[in-house]
Formats: C-alpha cells, structure tokens, sequence
C-alpha cells in the first residue's frame, strides 16, 4: 500500500512540477487578423511572462513566410518580467486566408520551441473568374466572358476596364439584382500574337484604390470568325 | 500487484487527459489553424531535368532572394507583386511548357501557394512543385 501510494504520489509530483518549470508563458498562441482592404500590413502581438525564477533566453525567432517579420523587444527576460513579440504580416498581393507561423526558440529546457500562429483574413473586393482568357491557333476570335463578383459588404457603383492593347475591346455589364459585372472581352484584329492586360478598376464610395487584373492571350493563327 | 499497477497507470493516463478535455470544451469555438488540402503536384530534380527546356521555371522566393540567385532562366512570381509579375509570367507561357515553380527549401510554403493560385485563378495546368526548392537545385549544381 505504502508502495503505491509512494508511486502515486511521485508520479503526480512530477507531473506538476513539469508544468511549473515552464518559464515563459505566453499570453496567446494564436492570433486572428482582419485587416481593412487598404491596409498594407497586419500586425499581431503575442504577449509573454516569465513566470520561473530563472532568466529565460530567447535563442531565435523564425517565421515561416519572407511575408512575416518578428520583431523582439528584448533578449534575455528577467523572472517575473513581461514581454512581447510583434509580428508584421506584409499582405502585398495575397488574398483569401493567410496562415503563418513563428517559431520563438529558448533556453529553457521545459519548453525549447513555441510555436505562434497568425491567421489573417485578406478581404477582397472583387473576385475576378477567369483571370487569363486566351484563344489558341484553333480558336475563332468570339468574344469571351470575365465575371467580376463584388464582395457583399461593399457597394461598387461600376467598374471601368481598361486593356494595354487597343485592339482588345471591352464592355461592361452589370448582372441585375446581383452584385456581379460581366465583362464582354472582343479581339478585333488576328495574325499577330496579343498579351494584353485588363486593368479593372471598381468605383466605390469607401476609400479604396485597388486596382485588379485579368490577362488576355491571342495567339497568332486564331482568325477572325466569318461575317 | 500486477492489476493494482495496471489501476495506477489508467488513473495517471485519466488524470493527463483531464485538462486536454477540458482545452477542447473552453476552445470548442476557436479559430481552425487547419490548412486546407493544398494541391500541388510534387517533382523531383531529376523529373524536371527530364524535361529539358520544356521547363518554365518560377521563383516564388521574395525579391531580395531572386536578385542574389536563381536557377537560370527563372522567372518571379512571388505574392507580394503578383499583379505585375504574373503579367510577364503569362507573356512566356504557353500550354505546352510545364511549369515548375520553387521557394527556398522543402518546408517552405510560398511555392505551393503560387502554384495553387495558378491553377485555381488562372486556369494553367501542368504546374509542379519542386521537392526540396531552391536549396535542393543549389546542391545539386555546385
């Protein structure tokens, strides 16, 4: 009986004083970001205390993604110290939902790697489906359809569209009842290969210059359909 | 003695997995870190040198990694100026070149996300992955 409950005993001992040795603890792990649509980046705090009585070393940090930065405030913290890790999440010309980690590695033998998790939610304004149109040496040049559907929290007057090729034709239409435009794509002229470039820009009443785009491919021997 | 120990260790296991239950009922509504299945076909070096100059190579690493070296002959497409730089991707592609497209090492992320969104906005298939990125092409050409 003394046996067992001396097993029991030490057994559950253990276990505690695992998780008491475990200096650094961190406020959150994980972050859920939602930036605006003109917002460049987004930014995460991941916020820590060492609640040991040992200093704790934070040996490196690493994100998983160039798109990531950690910045560090402090190397070495102090027992009873608190701290924080900032993460800058570049969102250039990313879109849908973003997840990324960062490995904060220590000295502290209870806990050498933490993993941090930031999640970032791109909103996008227009979803542009298919964003390559092309015709190929069989094709006849019929015009071809781009939809262009406006995310629901946001009001799009109307889209203008412009092509870096001038033989590329466009009108625009919007779908009733729906917040969708299509967008009616003409090749006017054949026996040259055309890559041209759709800039499709949304008038909206927020405060939001973006542009998006939809590429046009034509390759020289498609011909004109017969009148 | 033998039963005894066999209670033991299912009150310790019992006791372990008391506060894992308890983690999953406080975060039942928390945010899923799960990563959607991500469809990239894998390739190895030795495929895409099989394939000779049929190969469109894409660097998708950012651009201060790009300017100090790539594979020759690569192109950049990277998230962060996607717009512009699948712009000139689209101007050398053509159905029949498979597309390979690299980050730098296996456990980076960046290739496959610009290989999904090749496939899935613009349509293109035969778009691979290269196994092992840009660290495994660099030791194999030193």
């Amino acid at each position: 009986m003394k046996i067992r409950t001396a097993f029991l005993i030490v057994s559950l001992s253990a276990l505690l004083l695992g998780q008491a040795g475990a200096a650094l603890v961190w406020e959150q792990k994980e972050a859920d970001l939602h930036p605006a649509l003109t917002d460049k980046t987004a930014v995460a705090h991941f916020k820590y205390k060492n609640t040991g009585d040992k200093p704790v070393k934070i040996t490196s940090v690493h994100a998983s993604c160039g798109c990531t930065t950690a910045a560090l405030a402090k190397e070495t913290v102090a027992p009873n110290e608190s701290g924080e890790i900032t993460a800058t999440f570049t969102i250039g010309e990313r879109s849908g939902v973003q997840n990324k980690t960062i490995t904060v590695r220590t000295d502290d033998p209870t806990e050498p790697a933490t993993i941090l998790k930031l999640k970032a939610t791109i909103p996008q304004l227009l979803q542009v489906a298919p964003m390559f149109v092309r015709w190929t040496a069989n094709d006849e040049l019929n015009p071809k359809t781009i939809t262009v559907d406006v995310d629901p929290e946001y009001s799009v007057e109307k889209i203008n569209v412009t092509s870096t090729d001038k033989s590329i034709k466009t009108e625009v239409a919007p779908v009733p009842d729906k917040k969708e435009f299509r967008i009616t794509v003409k090749p006017t002229e054949s026996g040259r290969p055309i890559n041209a470039s759709l800039k499709i820009e949304p008038v909206l009443k927020q405060e939001a210059h973006k542009s998006y785009y939809a590429n046009v491919q034509i390759d020289s021997r498609a011909k004109m359909p017969a009148q | 003695m033998r039963i005894s120990l066999v209670r033991q260790l299912l009150l310790l296991l019992g006791l372990a997995f008391l506060p894992a239950i308890g983690q999953a009922v406080y975060y039942r509504n928390s945010i899923s870190w799960a990563q959607p299945p991500v469809d990239s076909a894998p390739v190895s070096l030795a495929q895409t040198e099989s394939w000779g100059g049929s190969v469109l190579w894409l660097d998708a690493r950012p651009d201060e990694q790009f300017v100090r070296r790539h594979i020759p002959g690569a192109l950049q497409l990277n998230e962060d100026r996607w717009d512009e730089l699948l712009r000139a991707m689209l101007v050398q592609w053509s159905p029949t070149r498979k597309v390979v497209v690299y980050c730098s090492r296996e456990s980076c992320h960046a290739s496959h996300e610009v290989a999904e969104r090749l496939r899935k906005e613009a349509g293109l298939t035969n778009v691979y992955v290269l196994q092992g990125g840009w660290e495994e092409w660099e030791t194999a050409h030193r």
